[in-house]
């Protein structure tokens, strides 16, 4: 199906960032900032020298704390940022949900807003259309459909969020912490989700603090730590090097949270 | 350039809803909505008109459709640019989260203003009716200089609009420049209230062009000089390879900034 077993390659990529504080915003900070010799440029590297790769089929998570670039490594793959160093390899069709609201206007509504989004990922009109029905089916907000986003709770712009991005049925998905503001009955419809699509091919890129997603769902794992690339392996390698002694209680909750799942697929 | 072209008809869709959630959302939470983008020009039109025909007669005959045939298309021109100019940092959202050739934002912004300067045709044409000024066929032109306007519009408003990116001062420059470049274009007034000797100086007005041929087709009904047209086209054409220049030199920087 795809001329490479490779889905995402990432080789040496290094992100780096202006810190917004240095940077002059007006002319008068311009000429200020000239008048007294002072250097205006504070770089800042979110992201330093990663290489990974993701092959079809796969799902990866990735893990790290706070600032310590996932979230960046994203954009990175999802073509928001340009790499400042490195290369980025996407071989299909990428979907990616960010963060709440991205893609979405709060003045439009649901529906005018599935269609927005579709044509803001590169589909056309028409094909948004056609599955309106089953994305209005899968985030399951009702009459809110033709209410304009800004009446929305945190969780229903998630559900719409991932109804879009899974229904136009990427190649790749790219999630970061979105589904963690959904209620637990619609986090286990999307981990179902994603599973089925995992199934039949499709790869996943997932970020997420919870030990036992990664150990229950993720085929593989990395960690991140200020902006390096630690550990690429296994999903309980990279639980012992990031929070040391708690294999055993994640699997626990793990396996607590497959029969849960497993009830809810009968 | 060519990808100036590919991506918009890529994402013509797109830019086609960005310039309808522009005038939609705009015209939101109001009775009349939509109305109102045919309204605002209708009523401004008709106070002009009446203000010159009976209060403050002017010498020039018509004077409101003389002053119309070229205040419409400079009203789309600065709104148009304006818009443009501020449409990356607005869409700031959307460059920080989606992937998506920043170009779809400029050309989304003079494309909603050419649909509010295609409202306002019809009531300029109801102007013309009105005063009894003869409706030439001349008007079946327009498109021409249509044309070369948006292009105009768009090579200024990607110059700026880049520039806003890294210093917000430049979208208050630029309304201060609209004001200046009104008043020394000849849409209040004719050429010929100048001595001769220095009417060479209004040629250096890379709008002017356009707006003559506005002017030649609605108000006098005559077809400009082969001339006028060119200089309109390469007025357009140097404004938009300049603007889409910078642009597309400073684009993949523009998430940094805004």
């Amino acid at each position: 199906m795809f001329p490479s077993s490779t889905a995402i390659r990432v080789e040496h990529v290094t992100q780096r960032f202006r810190l917004i504080h240095e940077r002059p915003d007006t002319l008068r900070e311009v000429f200020a900032k000239r008048f007294k010799g002072k250097s205006s440029v504070h770089d800042f590297e979110a992201l330093k020298d990663v290489s990974f790769e993701v092959h079809h089929g796969e799902m990866l998570g990735v893990v790290g704390v706070n600032g310590s670039g996932k979230s960046t490594l994203l954009k990175v793959v999802s073509g928001v940022y340009a790499p400042s160093a490195g290369k980025v390899e996407v071989n299909g069709r990428l979907a990616s949900l960010l963060e709440l609201g991205s893609g979405m206007h709060p003045e439009l509504t649901g529906r005018e807003n599935i269609i927005l989004n579709g044509l803001l990922m590169g589909y056309s009109k028409k094909q948004m259309k056609a599955r309106e029905q089953r994305i209005i089916d899968f985030a399951d907000i009702g009459e809110f459909i033709d209410v304009p986003l800004k009446q929305y709770s945190s969780g229903m712009y998630a559900r719409l969020a991932f109804s879009v991005a899974t229904e136009v049925d990427p190649d790749i998905l790219v999630v970061d912490e979105i589904l963690s503001v959904g209620d637990a009955n619609f986090a286990a419809k999307s981990f179902k989700r994603m599973m089925d699509f995992r199934d039949s091919g499709k790869t996943i890129l997932f970020v997420t603090h919870s030990m036992q997603q990664v150990l229950q769902y993720c085929d593989r794992a990395i960690l991140l730590e200020a902006g390096r690339l630690v550990i690429d392996g296994a999903p309980e390698e990279v639980i012992e090097r990031y929070a040391p002694g708690t294999l055993a209680s994640t699997s626990a909750l793990a396996s607590a949270s497959e029969k849960y799942l497993a009830s809810l697929r009968e | 350039m060519t990808d100036l072209l590919r991506d918009s008809f890529k994402y013509r869709e797109l830019i086609w809803a960005l310039a309808m959630k522009e005038l939609t959302v705009r015209y939101k939470r109001s009775v009349l909505g939509f109305l109102w983008a045919l309204l605002n020009p209708a009523l401004f039109m008709l106070v002009l008109t009446v203000v010159f025909s009976t209060v403050m007669p002017i010498a020039i005959p018509h004077y409101a459709v003389f002053l119309l045939s070229t205040l419409v298309p400079w009203t789309f021109f600065s709104q148009g640019a304006t818009y443009a100019v501020e449409s990356i940092v607005m869409n700031s959202d959307l460059i920080k989260k989606v992937a998506v050739p920043k170009v779809v934002f400029p050309v989304a912004a003079v494309v909603s203003n050419l649909i509010n300067f295609a409202l306002s045709l019809i009531p300029l044409l109801l102007i013309v009716l009105i005063m009894r000024h003869p409706f030439y066929w001349t008007w079946i032109l327009l498109p021409i200089s249509v044309i070369a306007l948006s292009i105009f519009t768009l090579g200024f408003g990607l110059f700026f609009a880049t520039a806003n990116v890294y210093y917000r001062d430049v979208s208050h420059i630029v309304q201060i420049l609209m004001n200046l470049w009104f008043y020394v274009t000849p849409i209040i007034y004719k050429v010929d209230a100048f001595p001769p000797k220095f009417r060479w100086i209004f040629r250096l007005n890379p709008i002017l062009y356009v707006l003559n041929d506005f002017r030649m087709f609605v108000y006098y009904g005559q077809v400009p000089t082969a001339l006028s047209i060119l200089g309109s086209f390469v007025c357009a054409g140097g404004a938009l390879v300049i603007g889409y220049w910078f642009f597309r030199k400073h684009q993949s920087e523009f998430v940094f900034y805004v």
